[in-house]
């Protein structure tokens, strides 16, 4: 547990000193969803309905933008190398650094969508659905995210491969977190979604470690 | 081929010991070696010659379980391979990249080692920056180093872990004299404490202090006899 706090505490130090990188999946996240509403017919209806998807693609084009330089940076200065050879569990090392990852991005984002909601004319009963699901979601599409960053780490221009390698697998989330809102909005019951989502989570949660752990021993080799 | 170093009588548990046998080590089409063997321990330095691209470093990336192989084994005191943790708790590391993160202070990029191997004593750290004179830089951000002193900084690394075995890539490149002949004490010092040190250098070590504790290790020979 130690381990996962050490991680943990240095990448929030890390990012802090580097602002400008930390703000950047937020800005991309509300530009991209508010380039929607400019470039669609001015009809309250319709921005209603597309809104909550709107919000979920951009959140996961946000989380893919970050995934880049997840990894980039401590291989390039050979961080990287002294975590693999250090007697503490890589697994636990990474899980730590990939939630303080998502802390600066998925959970900033999701802080941000009830901004986003109203200028999509979203009803406030609604704009909880999509909070919540963003909060159970976006930890997910890190996790996930992740493991392409590892997979991809010592290639020059890794990000387009990471698009390729991850977005299929994100479709599932996609499902149940845009799902969600269109259920609620017809007046149904949204508790599946949202166990489905959770499960998803604790899946990736206890999986997802020891496939990065593992892939960034195999890629740096 | 077989490179016994040491007095072979020392199987003294207290020493440690670091056996490769049959290794090898392939680049895409090329095998570098094959069939490399030695050992090593307490207290010698195996400084590891060849010209360049006879897989020196890979060598040392393969000592500290960075690189897979696919023959032979590495064994530390007779039990240990490079996955056991006991192993990687008597492993560090100074390879060609320093390992230090840019947004930190030197202060705090050593502090975040010494916390790893479950320390933490600020005046150790203030300690090992002294010892490498580069006390004055302590709060400064990595990024604003010069080479050298992140070098310095890196080494500074080693002391704060006490491991046994030092695994060194090229450790005098950018260094100064004065840090070359600091490095050295280091390195002797280390020797003392029964350590180990693996080493590559494109120089001779001959005229070195080091040179008494020094056992060469000629991995273009090796090539050639296969």
């Amino acid at each position: 547990m130690n381990t996962l706090f050490l991680y943990f505490q240095r990448e929030w130090k890390l990012m802090f000193r580097n602002t400008g990188t930390l703000i950047l999946p937020l800005i991309f996240f509300l530009i991209i969803a508010l380039l929607f509403p400019f470039s669609l017919p001015a009809e309250v209806s319709l921005l209603q309905r597309i809104g909550g998807g709107v919000i979920w693609v951009s959140a996961v084009l946000a989380t893919m933008l970050s995934l880049e330089s997840m990894f980039q940076a401590d291989y390039q200065d050979g961080t990287l190398e002294q975590m693999v050879i250090h007697h503490r569990e890589l697994s636990l090392a990474m899980m730590g650094k990939v939630l303080a990852h998502w802390t600066a991005t998925g959970l900033l984002l999701t802080l941000f969508s009830p901004l986003l909601c109203m200028t999509f004319n979203i009803p406030s009963d609604q704009i909880w659905v999509l909070f919540f699901g963003l909060l159970l979601g976006t930890p997910t599409l890190t996790l996930i995210g992740a493991i392409g960053a590892a997979l991809t780490v010592t290639l020059r221009r890794g990000g387009v491969l990471i698009a390729i390698i991850i977005l299929p697998l994100y479709i599932p989330i996609l499902i149940f977190g845009a799902g969600m809102l269109s259920q609620h909005a017809q007046g149904l019951e949204i508790v599946s979604q949202i166990y489905t989502l959770g499960a998803m989570l604790v899946l990736a949660l206890t999986l997802a470690p020891f496939a990065i752990a593992g892939a960034l021993k195999t890629t740096i080799n | 081929m077989m490179l016994n170093p040491s007095d072979s009588s020392s199987c003294n548990s207290d020493v440690h010991r670091l056996e490769v046998s049959d290794l090898e080590c392939v680049r895409g089409d090329i095998t570098l070696y094959r069939g490399l063997s030695f050992s090593t321990s307490g207290n010698r330095c195996l400084h590891i010659v060849g010209p360049n691209g006879c897989g020196k470093t890979s060598l040392l990336r393969q000592v500290c379980g960075l690189m897979q192989y696919d023959q032979g084994q590495i064994k530390w005191n007779k039990e240990f391979t490079p996955s056991h943790t006991e192993y990687k708790q008597s492993l560090a590391y100074v390879g060609h990249k320093d390992g230090l993160k840019n947004e930190l202070t030197a202060f705090e990029n050593l502090q975040f080692y010494q916390r790893l191997n479950s320390g933490n004593d600020e005046e150790e750290i203030d300690n090992c920056l002294a010892r490498l004179q580069i006390l004055k830089c302590a709060d400064l951000a990595a990024q604003s180093l010069s080479f050298g002193q992140r070098r310095r900084l890196a080494f500074a690394r080693l002391l704060i872990a006490d491991k046994p075995l030092w695994v060194l890539d090229e450790p005098f490149t950018g260094i100064d004299v004065d840090g070359r002949t600091l490095i050295e004490t280091l390195c002797i010092e280390h020797l003392q404490n029964n350590g180990l040190i693996l080493m590559t250098h494109h120089q001779s070590l001959a005229n070195s202090p080091l040179s008494q504790w020094r056992d060469e290790l000629n991995l273009e020979e090796i090539g050639k006899n296969q």
